[in-house]
């Protein structure tokens, strides 16, 4: 096989007269890590279900290293390694009974599942409690042991919903290695993310998705370079000054902004200069300044460019 | 695929085990309902038997004889203890009417003080008015129970009263003959010993039943508790597929390459081992606690396998029209608890309504029950209770095509 090993045409979801996934099309190249990003409500939980054969589409097709997901859902299936949202693990069972019941499922058996235990157990640094029941293991132990049963039965494309929301540093770090670990060994991951910098760290392209629809895709840097621009972030020692936005906004200091509090933050594609505008007018309506941040063109600036909010809102 | 039904089985056991207070209310269920339901209703079953007679009071105000020759004979019947006394003094209308009010007894009966008098009345004059027997009743005594007493106290009163007519008509056909004819009469000392029963009445079973075999209160409720333990797999069942779709294993389970068929199988096998288990130890319990028949094997394991099928069915029924734990806690009460009820397990079908016996009809419950009767109290063996098997797998079919129809195969 030679073909893409994610391929996704016209794939629509409807639930009656709402559509919430709107006739998407994109391919996932041989070991290549594909993003996808978008705020919550995207649709981007439904987009993987639908890969991942959890969910039927409404139209559309999904082929998984050239089979038909829908045709042959058994065969497609054996390459896909799921790694949900959820923790998706038995609570009540130890991480090595998990990792032998999901393993049977794929076939795996005896010598040859125990082995492949011991090794994604290893791989996610979660070897030496093995036969401690997941219900007394941390947030960030039970995000790893669910990209372990995922990686399980070695297969040849992983899907990944959020693999580290709700975890702390160390957990994170374990798994952005792991992750990093399969790409290297020639995996295709398709990553499904709202936190940028991880998929500008590992991603070779992303597609933006919002309100069901991608909206922009190509390489992290590509799309930077396209549609990126820095960030002022302005914190004021008091709530935001109506008089003070409606200056920036008359005499065009700001493009796009989002307004906090006590706060706010804009896009410049000039941002040195506009910030010495803004800390100008900022003196002229008599707002005390407490701090004052230039952030450089990422992911978070494309998204807030292309969508107009942040990919948190 | 039989690698993956043993897995999905194997974990599903395994976390059934984790949980094993849970486990164990399953079996302990149903035998604590046996065990408290058969001492507690034994009178129920024995009441009307030599070993647990009915006690009826008698109030005897009759100046004349017959409430007394009535008295002896309700006396020789098996299964009445008749209370003419207490600490010696002859019961009053008052006192008997306070016992039965206190419902220390469920029946007092009267004679007036001219019953005597009321019956030579009737014999010489068709204008008068009946004799008349007061039978004062709790009124939550059992209608069942009243019956037989009521029987038994109108065949002897008509009894006594049809001798005194043939008296009465051999005294007028020899009036002329004097005090000759006396020597035409019973002796007094005939006329007042007790009728000693006049036929014996056999019961029998029809042919082709065992006949030796009367119901116990074991044998009423270990059959109809154990049904009713065997429905309330419903709740964890239906509950266990929640908890999957709830935690997300679901999703992952569906993402592998399995059909639904393996999945269903896998997950239902260790619940119909389990029923099988609890109505193997709750008839164990009954044999071996209470002396219950168990009739035939063979006759058994049909109705048994059925049944855990249904119940079965009936879980999955549960777990696919439920979409909150909550519909789910209430979808699995009703079934368990109300067809129990309507099936004839918590009340005998034979005391409901016309309307609720063709109702409880609905329920595999009875359709169980009718089964395991059929086996244990009628000895009937596989070849007479093929009916009772082949509806309870109807109705596991319904169910399993109504849960298959709404059950959601996807995330």
């Amino acid at each position: 096989m030679t073909g893409p090993m994610i391929f996704v045409k016209g794939l629509k979801k409807a639930y009656g007269p709402s559509v919430v996934v709107h006739g998407l099309h994109f391919q996932v190249e041989r070991g290549e890590c594909f993003g996808l990003l978008g705020p919550n409500g995207a649709g981007k939980t439904t987009t993987i279900g639908m890969i991942s054969g959890l969910i039927p589409p409404s139209a559309g097709v999904v082929q998984i290293d050239g089979i038909s997901l829908s045709a042959h859902p058994r065969e497609a299936k054996v390459n896909l390694g799921l790694v949900p949202q959820e923790f998706a693990l038995y609570p009540a069972l130890t991480a090595m009974d998990n990792l032998v019941f999901f393993g049977r499922l794929y076939g795996l058996w005896g010598r040859s599942l125990s082995d492949r235990a011991a090794y994604v157990l290893k791989a996610v640094c979660l070897d030496d409690r093995a036969h401690m029941t997941v219900s007394t293991y941390s947030n960030g132990m039970k995000r790893r042991l669910n990209l372990a049963v995922g990686m399980l039965h070695d297969p040849a494309v992983m899907v990944l919903d959020e693999p580290t929301v709700g975890i702390d540093a160390h957990s994170r770090h374990a798994i952005m290695n792991s992750l990093k670990d399969l790409i290297r060994s020639g995996k295709t991951l398709l990553y499904c993310t709202h936190h940028l910098w991880e998929a500008e760290a590992l991603c070779s392209r992303v597609a933006i998705m919002d309100s069901g629809r991608i909206i922009a895709m190509d390489t992290p840097r590509q799309l930077i370079l396209e549609h990126g621009t820095g960030l002022i972030h302005v914190d004021l020692e008091h709530p935001v000054h109506g008089h003070l936005l409606e200056t920036l906004d008359r005499k065009g200091a700001i493009r796009r902004l989002s307004e906090r509090f006590t706060g706010f933050q804009f896009q410049s594609p000039r941002p040195n200069v506009d910030l010495e505008r803004v800390l100008k007018m900022a003196g002229e309506c008599r707002t005390a300044v407490r701090s004052a941040q230039l952030l450089e063109p990422t992911l978070e600036t494309v998204f807030l460019n292309l969508t107009g909010r942040s990919v948190r809102d | 695929m039989l690698f993956q039904i043993a897995a999905i089985s194997l974990k599903e056991f395994k976390i059934l085990i984790k949980d094993l207070e849970a486990l164990a209310l399953l079996f302990a269920m149903p035998v604590f309902f046996i065990l408290v339901m058969s001492f507690a209703l034994e009178g129920v079953f024995e009441t009307g038997t030599a070993n647990h007679p009915i006690e009826i009071l008698l109030v005897n105000l009759d100046k004349g004889p017959m409430a007394k020759q009535i008295s002896k004979d309700l006396e020789t019947v098996k299964g009445l203890r008749v209370i003419a006394e207490i600490d010696g003094r002859a019961l009053t209308r008052h006192r008997a009417e306070a016992l039965v009010r206190e419902r220390s007894s469920p029946m007092a009966i009267l004679f007036e003080h001219d019953f005597t008098e009321s019956i030579e009345r009737f014999l010489v004059s068709s204008k008068a008015d009946l004799p008349r027997v007061f039978l004062t009743i709790d009124p939550a005594t059992n209608r069942q129970l009243l019956a037989p007493v009521q029987a038994a106290v109108g065949a002897f009163v008509e009894r006594r009263i049809a001798i005194a007519r043939q008296i009465h008509q051999i005294k007028e056909r020899f009036s002329e003959w004097g005090n000759e004819a006396d020597a035409f009469m019973p002796s007094q000392a005939v006329l007042s010993e007790p009728f000693s029963p006049a036929v014996d009445l056999a019961i029998l079973s029809p042919a082709g039943t065992a006949s030796d075999i009367r119901p116990s209160a074991t044998e009423q409720n270990v059959p109809g508790y154990t049904i009713f333990g065997v429905f309330f797999i419903v709740l964890p069942l239906a509950a266990g597929f929640m908890r999957e779709r709830h935690d997300g294993t679901f999703q992952r389970i569906l993402a592998a390459p399995i059909s639904k068929w393996t999945l269903l199988v896998g997950k239902l096998l260790p619940y119909y081992i389990i029923n099988l288990v609890q109505i193997g130890l709750m008839f164990t319990v009954g044999a071996f606690v209470f002396g219950m028949h168990f009739g035939t094997l063979y006759g058994l394991v049909p109705i048994s396998l059925a049944l855990a099928a249904c119940a079965n069915g009936l879980g999955l029924m549960v777990a696919a029209l439920g979409r909150t734990e909550a519909q789910i806690g209430a979808l699995g009460v009703f079934f368990a608890v109300v067809l129990s009820a309507l099936g004839g397990i918590m009340v005998p079908t034979f005391v409901m309504p016309q309307v609720m016996k063709t109702l409880s009809q609905l329920t595999p419950h009875s359709w169980a029950l009718s089964g395991y009767h059929d086996v244990m109290l009628r000895g009937l063996g596989f070849a007479d209770v093929w009916e009772e098997t082949a509806i309870l797998s109807g109705f596991a079919a319904l169910f399993f095509l109504i849960a298959l129809w709404r059950f959601r195969f996807s995330a």
